[in-house]
């Protein structure tokens, strides 16, 4: 895949998301949210600065109150969204490209390096994740890097899974069959087609893995299994908790929080799911055919085999 | 096979999410019968059966520590006097090296058996015996115990030590015929508590609930007056208000937040609370083994740059005060040396007299603000504290904020509990939050603050005087007290230990803790009250016994 | 039955990897238990006393090896050691206490969360573009997107606190005394209502729209036309036909599912106070609790396992083509 091709890839996204409305209304929360991420804090002030009485409901000069500590609630939300989409992005990042190594080395070379590996990451899978994230991060010392490390192995083994079911169908292809007749290296193979044929698969499963790494992150933190002392959704609602939120009715301390944490996982999900309309070649034939009968002022009947419309 | 076999999993559920629904509106259940009282002191998610009052603090089940098991002598923190219990007189013999107590007559144990005081030699013959039990130490300055009859028992101290009296009367007493028969008493559950205290009956243990009875032979005629204990398990803080809030529990120990708003005000007419100001104080201390807090001057200019009441109202809700200079709590009234108070203005905030404190001790600022040490590095400091104690966080920010006033940048930082602790004991900290030590006189709260003796080197774990100060002064006082029975004459020198504290200032006083208690009156009387101070209130308060007053109070409405 | 076998071969191996993790964790991290043990009790204790209880919990400094051996053995023999915490009660003990009631919540939820999303997952695919199709999948992924906890924070607060329909925790009325009877099955059920609706709520719409996509493939698929063409009733093709292999990914699913919900409902159980193994864990972790972590790290994780194994069994007895194969 040359880089025009890859250009030309980028630019069909960018038009396939803005002609799905899932995918849009995803790209639209998401780029809110790394926007607030990225410049917010500039503006937000010392979110750790006490500024008035704790528990003092929105007011003009703290629009979303403040908290137990007597701190903003809304530049902690601010910043806390910097640190959570960073360790989110990177942990998802991390995951798929560990995922995709051990993925895709079981899947391309088979035989005994495949038995190891799935057994390997089988177990992991079959693990059960938060406890074990528990006991891995009770052992280190809190902070952004015991988290990042604990979901990174709590959470790699799925997409090995994934793409390792993804290389076998991959390279029973025709074209990864001729290219290794013709004696092609298997690096390069790898390298040049049997990667750029998973890209899109790859930034489905960051997607996903980059909302599995976001909840869990708060999980963990809301447990006080991270730096506590540090800024971040979890800890804004460990604190919401340790502080009594619900006894003292002050919402305004964990409602904006998991609003937050929920809207960016959705748009993650709805990016993701409207990157499945897009790639997906059984709906994306099922679409074509539905443009086709609508520009046709028809509609789908029972007669053709591939749309099923019930409506 | 048929449809309707195929889909068999899913016509269980149905009902099973039909009945969730139903149940949804079965009406409120019903509440506890009348004399039982419901009580939250442990926060746990489900009871373990463990009545052994031998064993750390904290593994037995509350209140194994003061209400099932009795001492010798209770001492009640809020009159700051001693009040006989198992035993009814001390006497002090042979130049002070023999301590004689009397044991009460006609106590009897829960199963009908006597007591008498060869228990109490029995109890701590298995401290010496099992040293895991020996949680006050009485064996580091005790020789030997003997039961001379069966009401009187001699401790025989190794060198004379009267404030080893404090651990003795502190001490709980198992009953020799249960106990002699336990192999290894440390590891022994003891779900049968045989007990002289007013609630001794096992009448429920499950998970989620236990419930006590009253003791059938308890030596008070007619008491206790309520019938029963019951402990519900709320795994926290949070839940166990809730219950108070909603009637569920009738008495707690909790920090509750905004308590008039959150707790009085859904129920004024029932809904009390008392927080007399008999905890531990809590200080700022300053490592005196490092430079610049090896400096007296320094020590106290930090303590003027404290805005105290400040930090009682944002950390505290106000339900405390600031620290005068004793750093003594509401539990040594009767010690207390007012004109050592009248003079100690180096508790007051006064941050210009701070500044120029340090301005004449020749720490200068630097062109940033910062002051320097001679060597010229800036005064740049952390601020130890436990993560989610918030109280101590907002305390520490408040604090952070001061000192920033005298040009030290002093930045707040939390660790976990485990990670504070190891770093405190260890001296290993500039500045840090910590609590004081507590006992029935001033002379442990002093000897952990000041004596020589407690000064481990840096780098080596000490359970107390953290921030490594010895004075020689103190030390003097102190060991005078050690010695000194008469009580007019051990108040002369509690005068002087505040005198040399407010001299020296080894660590720098900020507020006493509050003691918990929240209560509900609707179906029980005679808690103690600002009105009627007659003990402390809080359900935590059983390390000397102060519960057992509360307990053989209360009566049902 | 040799898949079977091969699946518990499986099972074992991954309840040993537990096992070691177990074992080696805590000695290859920062940090002394012994240490731990001094922390929890505040100094209060004096020294003497401390060593006393130092060898009460048998610390020792044998060889790694010999250290793995012992404690392997313990395992087996069903002894996971002293809670420092809960002193003197051994782990197994204080897990006894709690875990019915973490299997109950996690177990129902998740058997009620597969159930009902898959059948609204079956008819989202069989209506497409309905209503069921249009609007549920995205709401349910909207809610799917809290955190669980705080679901139940909010569920707490709305119906528990404020409106007061739903007690505020706990398993069962604190008077009731635990039996096999009507009233007891209905109190509990109350008190499951919140967390376990909660844990439903965040895992419904992956059900769903995992089934759904599944189905959809299965609709479109050759048999399934065939039997359409046939004239078959459109119910019975939708169930016998397409519903049933449709199943099967999400059936893979559920074993992971367990795992996962499992985590999630020790969150859900710390909120509503429920007696089971999540407020146990954290306040372990809290306490340095290290032998009662995990302890029930590795007895929720022999849960998962057991379940994933019924799990393989189901779907043995589900898929066709391991059935024909073993006939």
């Amino acid at each position: 895949m040359s880089d025009s091709n890859v250009a030309s890839g980028i630019t069909a996204w960018v038009d396939a998301i803005r002609r799905d409305r899932k995918a849009s209304i995803g790209a639209v929360l998401l780029a809110l949210f790394v926007i607030v991420g990225v410049f917010g804090p500039l503006f937000a002030g010392d979110p750790q600065a006490l500024v008035g009485i704790p528990l003092q409901p929105p007011s003009a000069a703290h629009w979303l109150g403040t908290n137990g500590q007597g701190q903003d609630v809304l530049a902690q939300l601010v910043v806390g969204t910097r640190v959570s989409l960073a360790i989110g992005f990177g942990v998802g990042i991390m995951v798929v490209l560990i995922g995709a190594l051990v993925g895709v080395m079981a899947g391309y070379f088979g035989g005994r390096v495949d038995g190891l590996l799935s057994v390997l990451f089988n177990v992991f899978l079959v693990l059960p994740g938060l406890p074990l994230a528990i006991v891995i991060a009770a052992y280190l010392p809190s902070g952004p890097l015991t988290l990042a490390l604990v979901l990174v192995v709590t959470g790699w083994a799925w997409n090995a899974r994934v793409l390792r079911a993804q290389t076998l169908a991959l390279r029973q292809r025709d074209f990864v069959a001729a290219a290794i007749v013709s004696g092609e290296s298997k690096r390069r193979i790898l390298v040049s087609e049997i990667l750029p044929n998973m890209m899109s698969l790859l930034v489905a499963q960051v997607i996903g893995s980059t909302v599995y790494a976001i909840g869990a992150q708060v999980g963990l933190e809301f447990l006080g299994l991270g730096d506590v002392s540090a800024v971040t959704w979890g800890t804004n609602l460990y604190w919401a908790q340790n502080d009594s939120a619900i006894l003292t009715g002050a919402w305004w301390t964990f409602a904006p929080t998991g609003l937050c944490v929920a809207l960016v996982g959705f748009g993650l999900t709805m990016l993701n799911s409207g990157f499945d309309e897009i790639t997906n070649p059984r709906l994306q034939l099922e679409r074509a055919w539905r443009a086709h009968l609508g520009a046709a002022g028809q509609k789908a009947g029972r007669s053709t085999p591939v749309v099923v419309d019930r409506g | 096979m048929s449809l309707r076999a195929r889909f068999r999993g899913a016509g269980i559920l149905f009902p099973l999410l039909l009945a969730f629904g139903g149940a949804a509106c079965a009406p409120e259940h019903a509440r506890a019968p009348k004399g039982v009282l419901i009580v939250s002191q442990e926060q746990q998610s489900s009871w373990i059966r463990n009545f052994n009052p031998l064993t750390t603090a904290t593994s037995a089940r509350w209140p194994t520590l003061a209400g099932v098991y009795e001492p010798l002598f209770v001492f009640n923190s809020v009159k700051s006097q001693y009040v006989p219990w198992l035993a009814v007189a001390r006497e002090w013999r042979e130049q002070n090296r023999v301590l004689r107590l009397t044991t009460r007559r006609g106590v009897l144990w829960s199963d009908g058996r006597p007591f008498s005081a060869r228990d109490v030699a029995f109890t701590f013959d298995l401290l010496r015996r099992f040293k895991a039990l020996d949680r006050r130490g009485v064996w580091g300055f005790l020789d030997g115990v003997t039961a001379v009859n069966d009401s009187t028992v001699d401790f025989r101290f190794q060198r004379v030590f009267i404030p080893g009296f404090d651990e003795v009367a502190a001490q709980l007493i198992v009953p020799r015929h249960a106990w002699s028969s336990v192999v290894d008493p440390v590891a022994f559950p003891n779900e049968k508590p045989v007990a002289t205290g007013p609630f001794t009956e096992v009448r429920v243990f499950q998970d989620q609930i236990y419930e006590l009875g009253r003791n059938p032979h308890y030596w008070q005629p007619g008491k206790p007056r309520v019938e029963a204990l019951r402990f519900p398990a709320y795994p926290s803080n949070d839940r166990a208000n809730l219950a108070l809030v909603f009637d569920e529990a009738d008495w707690a120990g909790n920090f509750i937040p905004a308590v008039d708003r959150v707790f009085v005000k859904r129920r004024p007419q029932d809904h009390r609370y008392w927080f007399p100001l008999t905890g531990s104080s809590i200080f700022l201390y300053p490592n005196t083994t490092r430079v610049p807090f090896n400096d007296v001057r320094v020590r106290k200019a930090l303590s003027m740059a404290i805005d105290r009441n400040l930090l009682v109202d944002v950390a505290l809700y106000h339900y405390s005060r600031p620290a005068d200079a004793t750093g003594l709590s509401d539990a040594y009234s009767a010690w207390l040396d007012t004109t050592v108070i009248a003079r100690g203005d180096w508790v007051k905030h006064d941050l210009a007299r701070a500044n120029s404190m340090l301005d004449s001790a020749g720490f200068r600022r630097g062109p940033d603000g910062l002051r320097r040490l001679p060597n010229g590095k800036p005064w740049n400091y952390e601020i130890l504290t436990v993560s989610g104690w918030s109280d101590w966080v907002r305390a520490s920010q408040v604090i952070s904020r001061g000192l920033a006033g005298l040009g030290i940048q002093a930045s707040v930082r939390t660790y976990d509990f485990a990670a504070w602790f190891q770093r405190v004991q260890e001296g290993n900290f500039d500045l840090s939050l910590g609590w004081s030590f507590e006992g029935p006189t001033p002379y442990n709260f002093y000897h952990w603050l000041m004596s020589s003796s407690t000064v481990k080197p840096i780098g080596e774990a000490s359970m107390g005087n953290w921030h490594r100060y010895g004075s020689p002064e103190a030390d003097r006082v102190l060991g005078a007290f050690e010695r000194e029975p008469d009580p007019a004459a051990q108040r002369g020198l509690c005068n002087e230990m505040q005198r040399i504290f407010s001299a020296e200032a080894p660590a720098i006083p900020l507020y006493p803790n509050p003691s918990w208690a929240e209560y509900n009156i609707r179906r029980f009387d005679g808690f103690p009250s600002a009105a009627n101070p007659y003990a402390d209130p809080s359900p935590n308060k059983f390390d000397r016994g102060d519960l057992l007053l509360v307990l053989t109070s209360l009566s049902p409405r | 039955m040799r898949y079977i076998l091969r699946r518990f071969g499986f099972y074992v191996l991954a309840a040993w990897v537990a096992l070691t993790m177990n074992f080696f964790l805590p000695r290859l991290m920062p940090g002394d238990p012994a240490t731990a043990l001094f922390a929890r009790f505040k100094g209060r204790l004096s020294p003497e006393a401390m060593q006393g209880l130092r060898e009460a919990f048998g610390f020792t400094h044998e060889p790694l090896l010999k250290q793995y051996i012992t404690y392997l053995g313990h395992v087996l023999k069903g002894d996971l050691g002293i809670s420092v915490a809960y002193f003197p009660s051994p782990v197994m003990k204080v897990i006894g206490t709690g875990f019915v009631w973490t299997l109950f919540l996690a177990g129902s939820a998740v058997v009620l969360s597969f159930a009902i999303g898959t059948l609204l997952g079956v008819a989202a695919a069989w209506w497409r573009r309905g209503w069921v199709d249009t609007w549920l999948p995205s709401a349910l992924v909207f809610v799917g997107a809290f955190p669980y906890f705080w679901l139940a924070m909010v569920a707490l607060y709305v119906f528990g606190f404020t409106l007061g329909w739903f007690p505020l925790g706990h398993a069962y009325s604190d008077d009731i005394t635990p039996s096999w009877s009507f009233g007891f099955a209905i109190d509990v059920l109350r008190h499951a209502v919140l967390p376990v609706g909660t844990v439903i709520l965040v895992t419904l719409g992956g059900w769903l729209l995992s089934m759904r996509n599944s189905m959809i493939a299965v609709l479109g698929s050759d048999y399934v036309n065939l039997a359409r063409a046939k004239g078959l009733p459109p119910a019975r093709v939708a169930l016998r036909y397409a519903a049933r292999n449709a199943l099967l990914p999400s059936v893979t699913g559920f074993g992971m599912a367990l795992g996962f919900v499992l985590g999630g409902s020790l969150l859900t159980e710390i909120v509503f106070s429920y007696p089971g193994q999540g407020y146990l864990l954290v306040q372990a972790v809290r306490n340095q609790d290290y032998a009662l972590m995990q302890g029930i790290f590795l007895v929720i994780t022999l849960a998962v396992l057991g379940a994933n194994l019924c799990v393989d069994i189901f779907y043995l007895w589900l898929d066709p083509r391991t059935r024909e194969s073993r006939s």
